[in-house]
């Protein structure tokens, strides 16, 4: 009697709970494919989501971040003594450099002044504090605690104190999210410096990325500089990445400047909208307004370009025209 | 008059939303996690995978699709996927829940590390098919060993801090049904 009372409900109720779990994994695996197909839409949605839900921790994360790294920094009051004592003898070093970059310096500003160059004054920078990372060992990123309100836009660099440390990518109200070098989402555009070669560094998850589609890889050498080289428009140009070095696994890696192991403060670079340039003629002049189906290769259209190009660059460059007035 | 046994199951409810949102936030801490260290164990599995086998009333469906969804979006991987490969495995577990009440405890673990290897390669076949970028294989076996070894400590967790335990037989539930 009290047995069938008890299956009763049982037997209608089963069939229709696997009909809902049926529902529900296959709304969950629809939204799976929507951010496959869709991942735009989204990612805004998941920005937002983090943008509500992280900065309600932030009075929890910073104290129990800070407690952490004073642990950290109680530990090795232990090895007080040596430390010291190799700091004193890389101050002795330091001296020695200080003077020969303040050296370097003003000869560097000397010529600076010789060649009039104007230093790109729309290169500004927003800080913020590293809010939160990706919680997960397969995601390099952080969040960060500045975001749209601050005039954050996605696809912007960030830098710590020295060297480049990812790309915005996803902004919120509130938060945004920096996708680290060593993420392997992450591919750069870089030229290592004395060579001049360009590579692309693509982030693999491991602490040391390796440098992709290198022209030449024997004119690059271990200890070479990488910076970006703006390709794509995507980062500017000449921002300090790392220094090349050989991979155990025999492939070149990149030694990342920036300080990963602690990231706190973290530069935005509000880059300047950059013009993409379409066609070859509109960066120098405007286009011929009648068009000539013989006048369509290279040669046709030169004459008539050239005397208007030496116009155009005097507005694009400041270099040319202050060498000019220097030899004048 | 509130009924004592359903003050229970809504108290075991919100610890199991408290430990979740603890373990998230442990998780985002911005304490140095460099890129290519070894995964540590996914403890909000072993969590649910514990709480399912031995009360299945107390961890609803929605909960627990609610709960993964979340930490779905907030880490940053492909939503809805993990969740739903999660909410199949509990389904799984709690549809065999007349089996897991008569299993020791080294059986149980075993069909939990099964189940754990499952979920592995489910997701990862779903990322290979679906043609995304996965990191390598042994890496994200770790994780999941972690897990595996993580478990029997969970279990133990949950037994000496929130006394959860398999119903004993003749246990009656809120509405007086037999367990």
């Amino acid at each position: 009697m009290a047995k069938s009372r008890s299956t009763a409900p049982e037997d209608y109720a089963r069939p229709l709970r696997r009909l809902f779990v049926g529902l529900l994994v296959l709304l969950l695996l629809g939204l799976f494919l929507l951010w496959r197909i869709d991942s735009p839409r989204v990612e805004r949605f998941r920005a937002a989501l983090v943008d509500r839900v992280v900065p309600s921790f932030d009075w929890a994360l910073l104290p129990v971040t800070k407690a952490a790294a004073m642990i950290d920094e109680f530990q090795s009051y232990a090895s007080l003594y040596e430390q010291n004592q190799e700091l004193r003898r890389e101050l002795q070093q330091m001296k020695a450099w200080r003077e020969a970059a303040l050296q370097l310096e003003q000869k560097n500003a000397r010529l600076l002044d010789l060649n009039q160059v104007r230093l790109d004054p729309k290169l500004t920078h927003v800080t913020g504090v590293v809010l939160a990372d990706s919680g997960s060992p397969f995601r390099q990123s952080v969040l960060l605690n500045v975001g749209a309100r601050d005039g954050i836009r996605d696809g912007w660099a960030t830098m710590d104190g020295i060297g480049l440390v990812g790309r915005v990518s996803g902004v919120g109200e509130r938060t945004s999210r920096v996708i680290l070098l060593t993420d392997s989402n992450s591919r750069i555009p870089v030229t290592v410096q004395p060579s001049g070669q360009k590579a692309l560094l693509a982030g693999d998850n491991s602490s040391l990325p390796p440098l992709e589609f290198l022209d030449d890889a024997d004119l690059v050498r271990p200890g070479d500089r990488v910076v970006t080289s703006g390709d794509g428009g995507m980062l500017p140009a000449g921002l300090l990445v790392g220094q090349v070095a050989m991979g155990t696994d025999r492939r070149l890696r990149v030694v990342l400047s920036a300080d990963y192991e602690r990231l706190e403060f973290l530069r935005v670079l509000r880059s300047h909208e950059l013009q993409p340039i379409t066609d070859p003629g509109a960066l120098i002049a405007p286009p011929p307004a009648p068009p000539e189906p013989e006048a369509e290769t290279g040669e046709g259209s030169q004459p008539t370009a050239d005397p208007a190009a030496e116009g155009g660059t005097g507005d694009v460059t400041e270099g040319s025209p202050g060498v000019e007035s220097g030899d004048g | 008059m509130v009924d004592p046994l359903r003050t229970t199951l809504w108290l075991y409810r919100g610890a199991f939303l408290g430990l979740a949102a603890l373990l998230l936030f442990l998780k985002l801490l911005p304490l140095g996690s460099l890129a290519g260290d070894w995964p540590g164990p996914d403890i909000l599995l072993c969590l649910i995978f514990a709480w399912v086998v031995r009360r299945p009333d107390y961890l609803p469906l929605l909960l627990i699709a609610a709960v993964v969804l979340l930490e779905d979006l907030i880490l940053m991987r492909p939503p809805g996927l993990w969740c739903a490969l999660v909410v199949l495995a509990t389904e799984f577990i709690r549809s065999r829940a007349a089996l897991t009440r008569e299993l020791g405890f080294v059986t149980e673990w075993l069909l939990v590390a099964g189940i754990m290897v499952a979920l592995l390669l489910a997701y990862r076949l779903a990322f290979a098919i679906a043609f995304l970028p996965q990191p390598g294989f042994g890496f994200a076996l770790l994780q999941t060993l972690w897990s595996v070894l993580c478990y029997p400590l969970v279990v133990a967790a949950s037994r000496f801090a929130f006394d959860l335990r398999k119903p004993a037989t003749g246990e009656v539930d809120a509405y007086g049904r037999r367990l």
